[in-house]
């Protein structure tokens, strides 16, 4: 998949500023709508983000399919996030309300084969709130960083 | 569906016509659910409630499904991340679509074909009635061709 694709690029960024993590690799799927527009305001603003996190631009988060999450997964990432519009809000009326099952639909999945349900997580936020979105990526990446790398075979 | 008197009689003075579900009822249908993408047509087509879009998924259908298919893109990414062999059914959420097994009660099943006809990507199969209950059901009616 091309989004998958995408995120292949080892990450060579430092990790200095993730404390004693290795090097960990945070998918995020930002629609274009609200998320990415909220990243961008954040980085306008200068707020620094964790050097994990790779943003996949997606014109909305119904887009992203079980597929794209696990893939990410199975190429490199040790976690995937979905950010999207708050519910009720999608641009597409009801695309982050699919997002917000298939999030759910691949967490049991993981949980069945074993692997940490929390390495895929769906957040919402508006495009006028650039903290939501950094706080979002924190968290995210405090959670990522707490859990050993994903192993792969 | 068998032909009635009616219908046979008309037929009869349609030149050059022919009853292609001459078999109707009473196939044998067969399921290959490595196939099977789970969108639930069948269910939809089913008049007796024989295929039902079920509530689970069970994740080895993913890892049993051919590699070059959807599902065996999804099953290969699981595979490389598992930590071991699916534990169980999993529940499906609502808006999740296509991810369910199709539920097939073999004995409500009339054998009609309806979810053959509607099944995109082939996986369900009619064959020939094998049954000789079935088998009576066909025989009845005249091979007609006129």
């Amino acid at each position: 998949m091309s989004a998958a694709g995408a995120v292949q690029e080892p990450a060579k960024v430092s990790t200095s500023a993730t404390q004693d993590t290795g090097r960990r690799t945070i998918v995020a799927f930002c629609c274009r709508e609200c998320a990415y527009a909220a990243a961008d305001a954040a980085a306008n603003a200068r707020t620094p983000l964790p050097p994990t996190v790779r943003l996949v631009l997606v014109p909305c988060t119904g887009r992203v399919s079980p597929l794209h999450m696990l893939e990410a997964l199975a190429d490199g990432a040790d976690g995937a996030m979905l950010a999207g519009c708050l519910e009720g809000q999608c641009h597409y009326r009801e695309g982050n309300f699919n997002a917000i099952d298939r999030v759910k639909f691949v967490q049991r999945m993981l949980d069945s084969v074993g692997v940490e349900p929390e390495r895929v997580r769906m957040f919402t936020m508006s495009a006028g709130e650039p903290p939501k979105f950094v706080a979002a990526v924190r968290e995210m990446d405090r959670t990522i960083c707490a859990l050993p790398p994903l192993e792969r075979s | 569906m068998p032909l009635t008197n009616r219908g046979r009689e008309i037929l009869e003075r349609l030149p050059g016509a022919t009853f292609q579900h001459g078999a109707g009822i009473g196939c044998e249908i067969v399921r290959h659910e490595e196939l099977c993408v789970g969108c639930g047509k069948c269910a939809t087509n089913c008049p007796s409630g024989a295929s039902q879009r079920g509530a689970t998924f069970d994740v080895n259908q993913l890892l049993a499904a051919p590699a070059d298919s959807r599902r065996g893109a999804l099953g290969a990414a699981l595979r490389r991340i598992a930590c071991h062999e699916p534990s169980g059914l999993v529940e499906v959420p609502e808006r999740v679509t296509v991810y369910r097994t199709i539920l097939y009660d073999a004995e409500k099943c009339l054998g009609c074909g309806a979810c053959v006809r509607g099944c995109p990507v082939e996986a369900i199969e009619a064959q020939p009635p094998k049954s000789d209950a079935a088998a009576s059901v066909a025989n009845a009616q005249p091979a007609v061709t006129a």
